[in-house]
Order: structure tokens, then C-alpha cells, then sequence
């Protein structure tokens, strides 16, 4: 070995020690200065209000600054929308995202606007809107309710898969089903389902799965299960336009399935 | 002064340093859920003993016992983990902040923590320092009280610095006494502290019993090898000369524990069947873990490792995998005879059995890196060694080319830079990491944001809730629903940190609709306390929310005016 080389070789460790130590005292130090504060998101929010008219879905990226993003814009999204059952029904989505972050509900739509303040970048999409007919949470009343429940079932805020979901919820007897039916409503082209199992204790403390089945005018349309780890998980089937029946059946599956808070929102659209 | 003396100055001037960091750190700190409990237990024990130096008989009764330490529920009085530090808890209370008001009621109870942690730190600078050397040992020991995460343990009224303290005491005192039976009594009393500080105690004889079988048998090789033919006779005096060691721990470490603890002494075989039993069935809380929420098994089997990596200081990682890299090939290099005296195969054991339950994949991820704490100063030994020895081998090179300048200064000085510099880089993310260490982040996860891309734990026990106490005296009077924060709101009222009129509106929805205020502690799976502000308040936004290095931590919501 050459004696420069050599010499070198002596030095490297402690080189990279030293070097190593610099770059990370600098990257744990300085972590703070790579989030952009409260001055960025106040001019971004100001900018993105000022071309708000109303209806507008916003969404922030990535899930963890989302209270940050409430904090300046929190009075521009309703319980309604925060709550939703998926994105279909927003004609335009605003999202505002730091750190290279995009929110699911953009995913494979293409920015019409986009801009970037400090740090948070703001990008308005544009999506053709499905119209809702009919919101069956929302006419929770007019269900008639047969089966077995231990309670509900009720419109509620939940926490499905660590995510609000405004839904009709119930906890069927084990093992039981409770069906809810809504007698001539206006169905559209098509039914889109979200479902999922709400409370994280419940959900942790009894593992079995929850079942849903949906029936239009007597007629099974859809019937999936979902457990303990799937979250809200939303289908969509296909609807004759027109009025009808529409019959959902929630299930608690297994013997051992007590306190399945199953948590549902349909939408009929068109 | 000779050697030893200065290491033993050194060693005092360490604890009293880290005493006074740990003491100092935890100021700012809210004050942690769990905290609370033993608080509260160790004010009832302390009590206990009091009574008991004035009329042990009546004291010593069932109903008192029973009182003071136990109860028919499982958790009454606290009685699903042992005394020790809730009693120095107490005592330190009383003497702290009710006789010699040099302390608020907080910092008093806090005390014996830091105490434990300037005895960890001590004893990782004495050991290391006698056996691999001074600078090797003041690195080791300065590293280990450079963890973000550690020293903020080390600053709450809690057992898990505590039991890292007294795990590593005792394999200390173990390993001294392998060369001196006069360690054996004290290495048997210290686990017994141990047993009497946390269950994982009950894991130090998977480190001490191997070890032990490897030392006998390495020296029934050596006396063999001495005397060819003689194998059994060599093994039989290679036992015999470290015979009073296993009685000792085995003996003195539940003695100890069963004489600290009087809720033993009343029925001691169901008790500790009890006491085991909580921790074999305990509840999995919830715990974010690389994106997604853990609280039911099979747990990933990498979390020890993962967390170990994301949390301890970049710079100490690396120079830990140089040291021990250097340590492996030195072993083999190293006569049979001497490996014997050479504590590196029981500081790897510790870290072994430390962190070994959390690869079964069943044992509660909760908590993550206090719960193997007591493997961390075996990096920081580890890390010790491979500083200096780069600093050596630098030095070395630099001796080629500086040849006008000693060798000794030229190895003085490498070590002051690659030893400062590791160092002052570990202790500016410490400090940095401050007053929410579990929150930060290393360089390797990109810090604090960095560990939230990451989808890692944001925090747990609450005690972040003191960061917007600030901000909540700022407001008109109002309850407030305190989510995780409850147990510690009467403490802050106490301690003055909130003016009159912040009372805990109380838990769960009666708790949100009765507030003005509501906070959100900020973990995945308190997400639902969001939704149920949200529906009581009739908002989504907060008017506050408290963020370190610009993540948030808690959420402030006010309700709106009708």
C-alpha cells in the first residue's frame, strides 16, 4: 500500500467519526427547520381561502401535519366533509402538503394549480363530481330495523381505521345479524358502500370480523367481510335509476364477536 | 494521585454531573401518567415505614400491610409492582420538598431517578475505565448519559431508569466478583434491589447464568490444558473457586426483594404469582410502529432493533459498531486465561437478554426502547472503544508525518477531537430532544419529522400535555377535557402552572361536552378524542397546536361561542 494511502486509512475512521457526528447533530438540530412553520401556512391558507367559493374538499399530506393544516384552515371544512365516506362527490380538491407528501385522495388525478409558500405546496385538482341522491346516514330515521342488536343503531362521528367516518353504526348480537331497510328512495346509477369496524379498544380486545350485505328491491347487490385491520373500506355497485328498496345487513361473525361496532355510509349517486 | 483514585473522583464527578443534568432536564418535563400512580403508592409506603420504626408491631399487622401496599384488586395500591423506588419516591418527598423545601413536589419525587442515573453512568465509566481505559471508560459513561431517550426516563418518577441502573450494577458486581467472593453478598443484594425496582430483573440470570458457564469452563480448559488427562478434576476446581457466587444471588436477590416489600411477607407465594401473573397477561396498549398501530400479538420481530437504530444517536451507533468490531477481533487474538476477565462477552449477554423478548413477537411493544434500556450503556461501552480506537490509529498516522511532536500528545489530542466530537454531537441531540424525548428522532430517521414520516411512535403517558399549559392560563377562564393529561391536572393546578378555573372537565364524551377547552395528546390511536371534540364542538380546528421541530404533539381545541 502506498504510504499516502496508507496514512489515509489510519485517519479514515476517525475522519468518518467526526464527519458523521457533524452531519448528525446538524440533521436532528436543524430537523425543525426542514417543517415549514406557522408563517407558511398562514400565507399558503390565506392564498388557497382567497380562491375558496364554497364545497371544496381540502385535504393535507402527510396524515401527521393535518393539525397543523387544521389550525389555518379548519373553519373551511365541515363535519360533513371531514367525515366523508370517499372524495367522489368533491368537483374540486384542494391539498396542501409538505415534504413532498400527496394526500390519498388525489391519487391519480392531475393538479390544475399548483404553488408553493415556504415550504407547504398547495395543488387544486379538478374531478368530475358524482351527485349524491341519496345519503342514507343522513335519513337514518326512516330505516325500519329488524334482527338482533346489542345497540344502535345510530348517526355517529367514528374513528374507523384511525379516520372519521360520519356513519350509521350498530353492534349486532353475536353471531346476529340487524338489517336496515329504507323503502323508496331515489337510487341512482350507482350504490357506493364505506364500512369498516370502529373503536381501536373493541377492535383490539375482540378480533372477530364484521360483515355487510347490500340488497336492492330483495336482491343481494354485495356481501364482504371486513376485520380488525382493514380499516374503512368503501365498494361501489351498480344501481337502475330510479326509486326502490335498499336493505343493509350488518353482521357480527363468530359466537365470540361482542361489541362489533360496525360502522357503514351509502350514498346513491348518479 | 493514583489511578484508581482518579477514576474514583472521576466517577463521583460523572454521578454528581449527571445528578445535576437528569434534575435540571426534567423541569420542563409534564408529568408522565404512570408517574402519578407511584406518587401516590410511594407517599403510602413511605408512610408505612415511618410507622414502622415507631411501633413495628402494629405496623407489621395484615390491615396495615394490606393498607399500605396491597388490596384485594389486582392494581390496589399499586401492588403490581414492587416498593423500592416508589418508596424512595416517598421518602424523597418528605425530605425533599416537606422538610427541607429545596424542591418542588415534582422534582422532589423525581430525585431518586436521577440519583439511580448519575450511579448508571458512574458505574459504566468505572467499568469500562478498568478494563479498557480512562478515555475509554469517560466516552462510554459521557455517551450514556448523551441518549436523548434515556436521560429523559432517568428524569421521571419511574422504574425504567431505575432498572437499567440496578441490571447493570449487578452484572458489575457480578463480574467483580468473579475475581473477588467479597463482591458475591453485594452482586446478591443489587439484584435483589433490582428484583425489588421492575419484573426485568427476572431476565438478569439469562445474562449471568451463561456467562458463568462460559468462565468455568474456559478456566477447566486452561487448568486441562496445564495438566493433560485431568479434565474432570479441572472442571470441578474451576467450579469450586467461583462456588460462593451462585448462593449468593440466589440466596441475598430474593431476600432482598421479600424484605423490602411487606406485601410479600403476608402471603408471599400468591403474591409474587400475582405480581408475575399481571405482567404475563398485561392489556397490549397501543403503540405506533413504522406506520401502522400495534396492540394485539404477533408483534414485528425487529422493533428492538429498528427503535434501537431510530433513537440512539447516529454518531454513537457507528463508532459502537466500529468498537465492536474491534472488540470480536480482538477476542480471538486474546489468550484463553485472559478472555476470562474481559466483560465483553457479558455486556453482549446483557443486550441479548435485554432485547431478546421482543423477538418472540409476543411481548408488548408498548414503551419500545425503556423496556431494553438496560442494553443501551452496552453500546455506549462498545461505543467508548471505538472512538478511542480510531482516535488512536489516527494519532498513529499522524505520528508517521509529525514525528517532532510526542506520541502521547499527538494520542491525547486524537482522542480529545473524535471523542468530543462524538460526544458534543450526541449531547446537542439530547438537549435538543428536550422536553420531549419521545418524540425526537436520530439523523438516521431524519429527526423528529423525520420519525414521523416514518409512521414512529409520536409519544405516550401524556406528559406533553405541560407544553400548552402556557397557553390555556393565556385564556378566559373554562374546563377543561384534559384526554391523556388527567391523572396529572390536579399536580399542575397544584403547582401553580394553571391559574383557578382550568378544572379537568372529565373523561370521554360527558367529559367534552361538560369542557370549554379540550385537548388532543397526539397518537394514532387517539384519534377518536379528535372526532369526539369535533362533534361536541361542532369544528375541526384547533386554536393551538404545540409541535417539536414542527410535528404535532397536542392539539388545543375552544369551544366555539354560540
Amino acid at each position: 500500500m502506498p504510504p499516502l494511502v496508507a496514512r489515509f486509512a489510519r485517519l479514515a475512521p476517525a475522519i468518518a467519526l467526526c464527519l458523521l457526528a457533524a452531519w448528525s447533530a446538524v440533521r436532528t438540530v436543524g430537523a425543525g427547520r426542514r417543517v415549514p412553520d406557522d408563517d407558511a401556512w398562514a400565507a399558503a391558507a390565506t392564498r388557497v381561502r382567497a380562491a375558496l367559493t364554497g364545497g371544496e374538499l381540502i385535504v393535507f399530506a402527510p396524515a401527521w401535519i393535518e393539525p397543523v393544516g387544521r389550525l389555518h384552515l379548519g373553519d373551511r371544512l365541515d363535519l360533513a366533509a371531514a367525515g366523508r365516506l370517499d372524495a367522489a362527490r368533491f368537483a374540486t380538491i384542494w391539498e396542501l402538503s409538505i415534504r413532498g407528501a400527496r394526500a390519498p385522495e388525489t391519487r391519480g388525478l392531475t393538479a390544475a394549480e399548483s404553488f408553493t409558500i415556504g415550504g407547504v405546496t398547495a395543488r387544486r385538482y379538478r374531478q368530475r363530481a358524482a351527485v349524491v341522491v341519496t345519503d342514507f346516514a343522513a335519513r337514518l330515521t326512516e330505516a325500519s330495523i329488524t334482527g338482533e342488536r346489542a345497540r344502535g343503531p345510530t348517526a355517529v362521528l367514528a374513528e374507523v381505521g384511525f379516520t372519521p367516518r360520519r356513519c350509521v353504526q350498530v353492534v349486532p348480537q353475536p353471531d346476529r345479524e340487524v338489517g336496515l331497510t329504507f323503502r323508496d328512495v331515489e337510487l341512482g346509477t350507482e350504490l357506493a358502500i364505506g364500512v369498516g369496524l370502529a373503536d381501536v379498544f373493541t377492535r383490539r380486545d375482540v378480533r372477530n370480523p364484521g360483515e355487510l350485505a347490500v340488497a336492492v328491491d330483495g336482491v343481494e347487490l354485495a356481501r364482504w367481510r371486513f376485520g380488525v385491520d382493514d380499516g374503512w373500506t368503501v365498494r361501489t355497485v351498480v344501481t337502475r335509476p330510479g326509486r326502490g328498496t335498499v336493505t343493509f345487513t350488518a353482521r357480527a361473525v363468530g359466537l365470540g364477536a361482542s361489541n362489533r361496532l360496525v360502522c357503514f355510509a351509502a350514498e346513491a349517486r348518479r | 494521585m493514583t489511578a484508581r483514585g482518579l477514576r474514583r473522583l472521576t466517577a463521583a464527578a460523572l454521578c454528581a454531573l449527571t445528578m445535576a443534568v437528569a434534575l435540571w432536564s426534567q423541569r420542563d418535563v409534564g408529568l408522565a401518567r404512570d408517574e402519578l400512580v407511584y406518587m401516590g403508592a410511594g407517599d403510602g409506603y413511605a408512610r408505612w415505614w415511618i410507622d414502622a420504626v415507631d411501633d413495628w408491631g402494629a405496623a407489621t399487622s395484615k390491615a396495615k400491610i394490606t393498607a399500605a401496599f396491597g388490596g384485594p384488586g389486582p392494581t390496589d395500591h399499586n401492588r403490581e409492582h414492587p416498593p423500592l423506588m416508589k418508596t424512595l419516591f416517598g421518602f424523597s418527598k418528605r425530605l425533599l420538598h416537606d422538610r427541607l423545601e429545596v424542591a418542588s413536589p415534582t422534582t422532589a419525587y423525581r430525585a431518586p431517578s436521577a440519583l439511580l442515573h448519575g450511579i448508571l453512568i458512574a458505574i459504566v465509566f468505572l467499568w469500562a475505565a478498568a478494563v479498557w481505559g480512562f478515555a475509554e471508560g469517560l466516552i462510554a459513561a459521557l455517551l450514556t448519559l448523551a441518549l436523548p431517550r434515556a436521560l429523559f426516563h432517568a428524569g421521571l418518577a419511574a422504574f425504567d431508569g431505575p432498572i437499567a441502573t440496578l441490571w447493570v450494577a449487578t452484572l458489575y458486581c457480578y463480574w467483580r466478583a468473579l475475581a473477588s467472593w467479597r463482591w458475591a453478598p453485594i452482586a446478591g443484594v443489587v439484584w435483589g434491589l433490582a428484583l425489588a425496582t421492575k419484573h426485568n430483573a427476572f431476565l438478569v440470570p439469562l445474562v449471568i447464568a451463561p456467562h458463568f458457564v462460559w468462565v468455568v469452563a474456559a478456566d477447566a480448559v486452561t487448568r486441562a490444558r496445564a495438566a493433560p488427562g485431568r479434565g474432570v478434576a479441572a472442571l470441578g476446581r474451576a467450579l469450586w473457586a467461583r462456588l460462593y457466587l451462585p448462593p449468593a444471588l440466589i440466596v441475598l436477590g430474593p431476600l432482598t426483594l421479600f424484605a423490602l416489600w411487606p406485601w410479600l411477607w403476608l402471603d408471599p407465594i400468591d403474591h409474587v404469582r400475582a405480581w408475575l401473573e399481571f405482567h404475563l397477561r398485561h392489556v397490549h396498549y397501543n403503540f405506533e410502529y413504522l406506520g401502522d398501530n400495534w396492540n394485539h400479538p404477533p408483534f414485528p420481530w425487529h422493533v428492538a432493533l429498528v427503535t434501537t437504530a431510530l433513537t440512539v444517536p447516529a454518531a454513537t451507533l457507528a463508532a459502537a459498531a466500529l468498537g465492536l468490531g474491534v472488540r470480536v477481533r480482538g477476542w480471538w487474538s486474546t489468550p484463553a486465561a485472559a478472555r476470562a476477565g474481559d466483560p465483553a462477552l457479558l455486556l453482549a449477554l446483557s443486550v441479548a437478554a435485554s432485547m431478546g423478548p421482543f423477538f418472540l413477537g409476543s411481548t408488548p411493544i408498548f414503551g419500545a426502547e425503556k423496556h431494553w434500556e438496560a442494553a443501551i450503556p452496552s453500546l455506549c461501552v462498545a461505543a467508548g472503544i471505538g472512538v478511542v480506537w480510531a482516535a488512536r490509529r489516527a494519532a498513529a498516522g499522524l505520528g508517521e508525518r509529525w514525528s517532532t511532536v510526542r506520541a502521547g500528545v499527538l494520542e491525547v489530542a486524537a482522542i480529545a477531537v473524535v471523542g468530543g466530537a462524538v460526544v458534543a454531537s450526541a449531547g446537542a441531540e439530547t438537549l435538543h430532544a428536550r422536553p420531549y424525548a419521545l418524540t425526537s428522532y436520530n439523523a438516521v430517521a431524519g429527526g423528529a419529522p423525520g420519525g414521523a414520516d416514518l409512521g414512529m411512535n409520536r409519544q405516550f403517558w401524556g406528559y406533553a400535555a405541560r407544553g400548552v399549559l402556557a397557553f390555556l392560563a393565556s385564556q378566559p377562564p373554562g374546563r377543561v377535557y384534559s384526554h391523556d393529561a388527567s391523572p396529572a391536572w390536579g399536580a399542575y393546578q397544584r403547582d401553580r402552572l394553571l391559574p383557578p378555573g382550568r378544572g379537568d372537565a372529565g373523561p370521554e364524551d360527558a367529559g367534552v361536552a361538560a369542557s370549554r377547552y379540550a385537548l388532543v395528546i397526539h397518537e394514532r390511536h387517539f384519534n377518536r378524542h379528535d372526532y369526539m371534540i369535533w362533534a361536541s364542538y361542532g369544528t375541526v380546528a384547533p386554536v393551538f397546536v404545540l409541535r417539536h421541530d414542527g410535528v404535532p404533539i397536542v392539539s388545543v381545541y375552544r369551544r366555539p361561542a354560540r
